[in-house]
Parts: C-alpha cells; structure tokens; sequence
C-alpha cells in the first residue's frame, strides 16, 4: 500500500463527505430540521447532472446550476408539504414525511433514468494528475477547492450576515422570531431550498468518482449523519473537520482492511462516539 | 357496549377472520396476499408501539425482521431445528440485539434515535449483502417447509394455503400482546413519557427504562414476521433488509390512525392488496407508497379515521373518552 496516495484519497474524500453533508449541517444546526431524503437529493443531483452531460450534450458548467435549480425545487416543495408540521415542531412526522419523499425521489428517478448504473463524464474527471507514482484527478482538486470555498462562505454568512442572524433567530425560538416580525416560514423553505442546492452542488462534484445508481439514496446519506453527528450536530466547522478525519478514516480502512465494510466501520466509529461522549450529542441552536 | 357481550363478539369476529381468504375465492393469490398481509402486519405491530406510544421513529425494525428471518433460516438449515425452536432462537437473538441496540441508544432522543436506528438498517443491509455466513448476496436457501409436530399431531404447511392458519394465528397473538399493552403499567408509562416527559418523571417513571422496555417489547414482534416470512419464501436474502419494509411499515402505522388497535393491519392490507392486484409497476408503486405516506401526515394527522371523524359526530350522542383504546 502507498500511504501517501491513501493520504491523498482520504484528503479528498474527506472533503467530499463535508461537501455532501454541508445541507445538513445546515438545516440541523441552524434550523433545528432533519431530512431523510438527504441521500436521494443527492442521487437526483448526480442523475441531473448526467442527463444534462450525457443526454442533452451541454457542458458540465451548465448542468452544475442545472441540478442545483433541480435541488431547489425538491428542496422548496418538501419544505411546503411539510411547513404545518414545521411550525408544530413535530420531529416524528417530519422524519416519516422525508423518508417518505425520499422513496418517492427513488420512485420518480427509477421511472425517468432507468436502474441501471451509469457514469457520470466531467471534463475533470477526465483528467488524470501523476506526481511520481502518486495519482488524482481535477475533479479531485475541484471538490476540495469548492468544499474549502463553501465553508468559508457558509461560516461568513452564518456569523456575519442578516441572513444568517435571522435563520439562527428562527433556529433559536421560532415563536418568539415570529413576534420580533420574522417571516419564519420564508426562513424555513429558504433553508430547505439551500440544502437542496447544496446538496445538488455537492453531488455534481463529488459523483464522478463512482458509478452512480438511483438506489444509492439509501446508503449515501450515512456518511453525512457520522460526519454531523461526530462534528457535533450542526456545528460547520466541525463537519468539516469531522469530515476530512473520516474520509481518511475511510481511505485507509479500505485500503488497509477491507473497502466492502467501510460504512460498517464509519457506523463503528459512530457508536464509539456515542458510547463514549454522549454528551457531545448536544445540539447548540444556531449552529456555529 | 354490554361487557359480557364485548368478548363473545370479539371471538365470533376473530374467527370469521380466518375465513376471509375463503370467502374472498379462496385462490392460490388470494392465500398468498392474506399470508403476507398477516406478516407484514404482525412486522408493522412491533413498531407501531415505538412510534404510536413512545412516540420515537425507530428505523432499525427492518433489522428486527431481517434478524427473525436470517435466524430462522440458518437454524433450520444448519442444524435442522423445527419451526418452535428457529422462533425461540428468533426471539432470543433478536432480545440481544435490541437490547444492545437499546443500551446503546438509550440516552438519545428524536432525530439523533432515528439517525442512529438508520445507520444500524443500512449497516445490516451491508453485512448481510457482504457476509458468507449470511450467504452473501446468493442469500440463504433451501428452508425447509413448515413442520411442525408435537406428539402424535402433525402440521405441515407447503404452500400459503396451508400456511395461513400459522399465519393467522400469529397476526392474533400479535394484536393480543399489542392490544395488552396498550393496558399495561409499560404501555401507559410509555404513553405518559412520549406526551409529557417532565411529568412522567415526576410521577415516578424512569424513562430511559420505559424506552428500553418498549424497544425490548417491540423487537421481538417484529422479528416473529421476519420468522414466518422466512418460511413462506424457503429462501432468505438481503433485500429483507430493503427500505421498501421499512416505508411499508412506517405507512401502515400512520394511515388508518395511530394507536388504534386494528389500523397497522387494515393499512397493510390496503397497500398489499392495491400492490398485489391493482399494480402499476414496481417504481410507480413506489412513488404511490411514498405519496401516501407523505400525504397522510402531512395532510391527515388523524389517518384516514380522521376523515370519517366528522361523520361520527353526527352519530355521537356523548363524547367518547379519548383514553380509549378504539377497536
């Protein structure tokens, strides 16, 4: 095995499951919401990406916005079917409601693009770096760029902005936001459209280093609940960390053990984090 | 309702019950729909107590199910146990697992219990897609058929006409034990700690003991289906653990009404029955399963009971009590 390029594969994947699980770190720390469905937006937005690439011919710059306009509007209508349950606060039916879009997500996907496993070509992917005997790809380069990108923007705009003083009043007591003459219902839905987005974003980086398939919803989504669970759910600085160490967690168990058990052993990881600092589990509102 | 009435009416329902498959044709398909429906209702009772009173999403039942059939499989091909004994190692493995599963989770509520609960399906599905001693990806294979003897009686069942009396008798036992603790000290502790943690405490209710003891009460429900189940297909597999049961579950759960006694197996028999004969293809079956699950509690808090609600009303000459356990 050469540890330096399982480095650099746990660097990059690290990076991607802080990609991937940036909507819901969002949505859980700031909003105090949880989604379901995280794992087929995901696949959605691979499965728009490919279709704009490969089926419709435009350019991998186009069909980037193209799946994240596809994330928002996934994003705004669960957020609207499920707003009176939002306002009520009712974890337990919004947790059922997203599985339940999530099956639906599958369904839909299943029915347009077919269930067999594709491909998804970027012109990055493409395009293979060797430095010695070390080996990565420009989509590699982009999706640690991008994720590097996203979390400066995300903390600035969380700590600094209007924006993110509202969604972090909302998060805070959304009763109370209301009285002060925040439309709380305008904060939620723009939150769900966010994750939507981002989600999209990140699957439009981060699929072309696997073939993709609509039934991976279910399992994709694990890795962004270790990542937010072990960053201390809902903090944004913390996903990132978290998920760079269990993407290097992951490259090296893969490599050193065995790559069919790497989810079991993220979900290991996970258990011993939680056997072991329970407290940590602790969500701080307004995620920081 | 007289109440020396009550029971003698219960049994006359209860088996007339068994003789719907005949009075509906009597067919190979209708045996086979009424054997599942029996399962799968009897999978979703075991967490219809989690979600309808303690009032947590648990989305580890998949496994549960999956622990019953895998145990009942590889008891009964391996060393040749009979059905009593593969539903005894049932039950006895699926306890461990949920107790540690239970210990594990015991200081987590709402979102951080589902999530976890959910690690551990797609976990389980990963293991037993990968594992040889689950039989991989091929599954396990050749379960005997269902035979059971106890002296000079003899039972066999070879194909689900044969099987629906186990089946039946199974969906029974389930309601009873469901319906039981609806009345029992557990049963009110956990209704008591899912509405008002704060007071169930004050009156002296230990709750992460209470969600412990329902955890423990429900998986062995649940895996009793996956036992049976594992029988009336002859072979297990990993797409036991499939999010399919698990959505079916979670909607049959919700779409009559929560905790009323009868609603998980009326909402399985209505999804089973409209996949079984008015199918439109496995996706589209699925973008209906998953609609009707988002439609009934975002739009029907009450289930489907709470469209007729009005219509009761004009009936009604005095409020029921809402304690109730509705039948």
């Amino acid at each position: 095995m050469n540890l330096t390029q399982q480095l650099i594969n746990g660097l990059v994947l690290g990076h991607a499951y802080a990609l991937v699980a940036i909507g819901w770190t969002v949505l859980l720390g700031v909003a105090r919401l949880v989604n379901f469905a995280h794992g087929q937006m995901y696949m959605l937005g691979a499965f728009v990406s490919w279709y704009t690439i490969s089926r419709l011919g435009l350019p991998y710059v186009v069909a980037i916005p193209i799946a994240m306009l596809a994330g928002v509007i996934v994003g705004y209508i669960m957020q609207r079917v499920l707003l009176q349950l939002t306002l009520k606060q009712d974890l337990v039916s919004i947790m059922i409601v997203t599985l339940g879009f999530g099956y639906v997500i599958h369904g839909c996907a299943a029915l347009f693009f077919g269930s067999t496993g594709q491909i998804l070509e970027t012109p990055l992917s493409l395009q293979d770096i060797y430095i010695g005997d070390l080996w990565f790809t420009y989509q590699d380069i982009a999706i640690i760029i991008t994720a590097i990108l996203f979390f400066i923007a995300l903390k600035y705009v969380i700590d600094r902005t209007r924006i993110g003083r509202l969604t972090r009043m909302v998060a805070e007591d959304p009763q109370l936001a209301q009285l002060a003459g925040i439309n709380v219902k305008r904060v939620y839905l723009a939150v769900f459209a966010f994750e939507g987005a981002a989600v999209a974003l990140a699957a439009a980086l981060v699929a072309p280093r696997t073939p993709i398939l609509t039934s991976m919803g279910f399992e994709e989504v694990i890795m962004t609940f270790v990542v937010v669970v072990l960053g201390g759910i809902g903090s944004v600085l913390g996903s990132y960390v978290a998920g760079l160490a269990l993407g290097l967690f992951t490259a090296l168990f893969g490599a050193l053990v065995s790559p069919a058990y790497t989810t079991a052993a993220a979900f290991a990881v996970l258990i011993a984090v939680l056997v072991l600092r329970p407290g940590g589990l602790a969500a701080n509102p307004g995620g920081r | 309702m007289n109440s020396a009435f009550r029971p003698v009416l219960i049994a006359v329902l209860a088996l007339a019950g068994f003789f719907v498959p005949t009075l509906l044709g009597g067919s190979g398909a209708v045996y086979s729909a009424c054997v599942l429906i029996a399962i799968f209702a009897v999978m979703s009772y075991g967490l219809d107590t989690v979600v309808s009173d303690l009032g947590e999403v648990s989305l580890a039942h998949t496994v549960f199910f999956a622990v019953g059939a895998y145990t009942t499989a590889l008891l009964s091909t391996g060393p040749g146990f009979g059905p009593i004994a593969t539903l005894l190692g049932a039950l006895v493995v699926v306890s461990l697992i949920a107790a540690a599963l239970g210990y594990i989770t015991l200081g987590l509520r709402e979102f951080a219990f589902s999530l976890v609960t959910y690690a551990v399906a797609v976990v389980g599905a990963n293991l037993a897609q990968n594992w040889s001693f689950l039989g991989g990806s091929d599954g396990l294979r050749g379960i005997p058929a269902f035979n059971l003897s106890l002296g000079p009686l003899a039972f066999s069942a070879k194909n689900d006409q044969e099987l629906w009396p186990i089946a039946y008798i199974l969906l029974l036992i389930a309601i009873y034990v469901v319906y039981c603790f609806r009345r029992s000290r557990l049963g009110q502790a956990a209704m008591m700690s899912h509405l008002n943690p704060r007071l169930a405490t004050m009156s002296g209710i230990d709750l992460q003991r209470t969600r412990l003891q329902v955890f423990l009460f429900s998986a062995p429900v649940t895996a009793s289906a996956g036992w049976l189940y594992a029988y009336q297909r002859a072979y297990v597999s990993a797409d036991v653990l499939e999010t399919y049961f698990l959505i079916l579950m979670l909607t049959a759960v919700v779409l009559v009404g929560r905790r009323v006694l009868l609603g998980p197996l009326i909402g399985v028999a209505l999804i089973q029955v409209q996949e079984k004969f008015l199918s439109f293809g496995g996706y589209t079956d699925k973008i209906i399963l998953g609609s009707v699950l988002v439609i009934t509690l975002a739009f029907l808090p009450k289930g489907l009971l709470g469209l007729f609600q009005p219509l009761t009303g004009l009936f009604a000459r005095r409020p029921s009590p809402v304690s109730e356990t509705r039948l």
